[in-house]
């Protein structure tokens, strides 16, 4: 069964370094949560913390509202694929899987029934007998994931499963997540620092930042309403201009940049001095030169073209404000691409200028 | 030209591993040649000459058989004892974090004490305590002497255990002594068998300590060089002869089972 966990002002300090620093979060039974950050942001310390593998310095951890201090993680009902996956070398296919059942006291027909079950979900039917060490990367990924899986644990923990997989394997392993979430209902927390993977497999994320949790939202949130700076440009959210003041209110409200008024939405109470003005990239339009007048206009910006630079589908079109501060633009690849120099128009549509501060509160 | 130069350094290495070769297992060839020989005398014998007689004489040679008992019962129970020892020791060093190098050099320094010194401080010792020397306190001077060297061997062996593998075995419910049953001693299995083997070997070969420590019993190395010395029968040379052929022997069948599991899979 589904496990809710309860994390409640948990700190992990090293030394003077806090790994998690009083991370508040409640993950519901059944959930797809994801822990996003670069690395060395905490996010595996924190899922160690969950595991047992690691105990907090303050703060508690509840499954299903049960505190699971003093429980180590051999005897907590949560499972694990490691990074490095940790399959034993030293046993084949099948004993890697059966391992955990075989402590149980599982053995016989039995354990080879769950064994070749669990081994049939991750689409390996067969392969009991291999030997581990001579296995592709998907595979044993796969095999980490049947090992488990097997164990029928409320609690999935992944910690970036998917580094050192090639492209096209990743997408094929992001499908099986999907479908194993649906197929166990467990409880899944992955940790990347891959913002795709979070983004198309989560209910809900958080993007964690020197061991704080920055957000925690349903993925398309974060685009939408990203809390700070630092969380709008690790979703891709990259422009981030500083503004001279910002004048009106709600739907009227405008920031005043290099002497241009652009209309943000406000997201929260911040003063405006600690703000700045994000645009969100697939908002922002190259008008042609020959359907408007220049003028400035509100929901528009005139900026001087800088450089323009081909991405095969598109063009990445850089242009300036007036004082330095820099826009890229997509441009279809092709449309025509304005001269170094020229002015051009740039128009924003509703909601892609957001006033948001520059750092966590 | 070139295929000049290439025979020729081709044959200077050959006749470099040669003379290695020759300067490593000459004198023991010499000695087992010796031991056919049915003179008094050491030196090789006429081929027409070759006989067993003394490899037969061996069997009456009360002093020498005692001795060997003796010397092989003190290798196998140093070797047991310094095996397990070691791997408590490498076990602890695994554990420790910042204190590492210190126990590893803890673990390390007999190693570095000559034998002649240690030899004479474990008498010295055993006598001021009342020990009586004997069978227990060689095996107590040879367990020293064998001990780091099990330890490094068993050590090396410990870096195919990687700490996601007993936090996997963990994670799947095995508590500490489950993890260390099912994955990390079936992984340094290797470690542990050739520390049993070079501490069997260090043990067996051992002179110096074993020189201050036996008592009534000598061990091999001891009764030989006394026999050497007092000009003995050349029994002692079929008894080094008989000790040559069956290391060969072991190290042939070790030999044959790597060839044969080599071939097995291709």
């Amino acid at each position: 069964m589904a496990i809710a966990i309860g994390i409640e002002a948990v700190t992990r300090e090293f030394g003077p370094v806090r790994a998690v620093d009083d991370v508040t979060l409640s993950i519901g039974a059944g959930e797809f949560f994801t822990l996003l950050g670069s690395s060395g942001c905490g996010k595996s310390t924190l899922l160690k913390l969950i595991g047992g593998f690691d105990q907090p310095t303050a703060g508690r951890i509840t499954f299903d509202g049960r505190d699971m201090a003093g429980i180590p993680a051999n005897r907590r009902p949560v499972n694990t694929v490691f990074q490095g996956l940790g399959l034993f070398p030293h046993m084949s296919v099948a004993k890697n899987v059966g391992y955990g059942l075989s402590l149980r006291g599982l053995s016989g027909k039995a354990l080879a029934v769950k064994v070749e079950d669990a081994l049939d979900l991750v689409e390996l039917s067969g392969f009991g007998p291999r030997d581990v060490n001579l296995l592709s990367g998907g595979q044993r990924q796969r095999v980490a994931l049947a090992r488990a899986l097997v164990m029928e644990p409320g609690i999935l923990l992944l910690d970036e499963p998917l580094t050192g997989l090639d492209e096209r394997l990743r997408q094929q392993m992001r499908d099986e997540f999907a479908r194993l979430h649906k197929r166990t209902g467990a409880t899944f927390i992955l940790v990347t620092h891959n913002q795709d993977e979070a983004l198309s497999l989560s209910d809900r994320m958080a993007v964690m930042h020197q061991g704080r949790l920055q957000q925690i939202d349903r993925p398309a949130l974060f685009f939408d309403q990203p809390a700070n700076a630092f969380v709008a440009r690790f979703v891709g959210i990259d422009i981030q201009l500083k503004h001279q003041g910002v004048t009106g209110h709600g739907d009227a409200a405008y920031a005043l940049i290099c002497g241009q008024k652009v209309p943000v939405r406000i997201g929260g109470p911040a003063a405006p001095s600690q703000t700045v003005v994000a645009l969100r990239p697939d908002r922002l339009f190259l008008q042609s030169q020959d359907e408007i007048p220049l003028q400035e206009h509100a929901g528009r910006m005139m900026l001087t073209m800088v450089e323009s630079r081909f991405r095969g589908l598109h063009h990445d079109v850089t242009l300036a404000f007036a004082d330095g501060q820099t826009v890229v633009v997509t441009q279809a690849a092709d449309r025509p691409v304005p001269e170094p120099g020229q002015t051009v128009a740039v128009t924003i549509a509703a909601g892609g200028a957001m006033l948001i501060p520059t750092a966590d509160p | 030209m070139m295929r000049g130069e290439g025979t020729l350094s081709r044959a200077l290495i050959w006749t470099i591993t040669c003379l290695g070769l020759a300067v490593i297992y000459a004198p023991p060839l010499y000695l087992l040649g010796v031991s056919f020989n049915p003179a008094l005398q050491p030196a090789l014998p006429h081929v027409a000459d070759v006989t067993l007689k003394w490899y037969l004489a061996l069997a009456g040679e009360k002093q020498l058989i005692a001795a060997l008992e003796q010397s092989l019962l003190i290798a196998a129970a140093t070797a047991f004892a310094a095996t397990l020892l070691s791997l408590m020791a490498a076990l602890a060093y695994v554990e420790l974090h910042a204190r590492r190098a210190a126990w590893f050099l803890t673990v390390l320094l007999p190693m570095f004490v000559p034998g002649v010194i240690q030899g004479l401080a474990l008498s010295a010792v055993f006598q001021r305590a009342g020990v009586k020397a004997g069978l227990l306190t060689v095996i107590g001077g040879h367990l020293l002497w064998a001990l780091p060297f099990a330890f490094i061997v068993i050590l090396t062996s410990f870096g195919v255990v990687r700490r996601s593998y007993l936090m996997a075995a963990a994670d799947l419910g095995a508590n500490r002594w489950q993890q260390f049953r099912d994955v990390t001693l079936p992984l340094i299995r290797p470690g542990l068998v050739s520390a049993f083997i070079f501490s069997f070997l260090l043990s067996l070969n051992e002179f110096t300590r074993a020189f201050y420590l036996a008592g009534r019993q000598n061990t091999l190395p001891v009764v030989l060089f006394g026999k050497m010395n007092s000009g003995a029968s050349p029994t002692i040379y079929a008894m080094s002869g008989a000790i040559f052929l069956l290391s060969v022997f072991c190290v042939g069948l070790v030999l044959a089972n790597v060839l044969l599991k080599r071939r097995q899979p291709a």
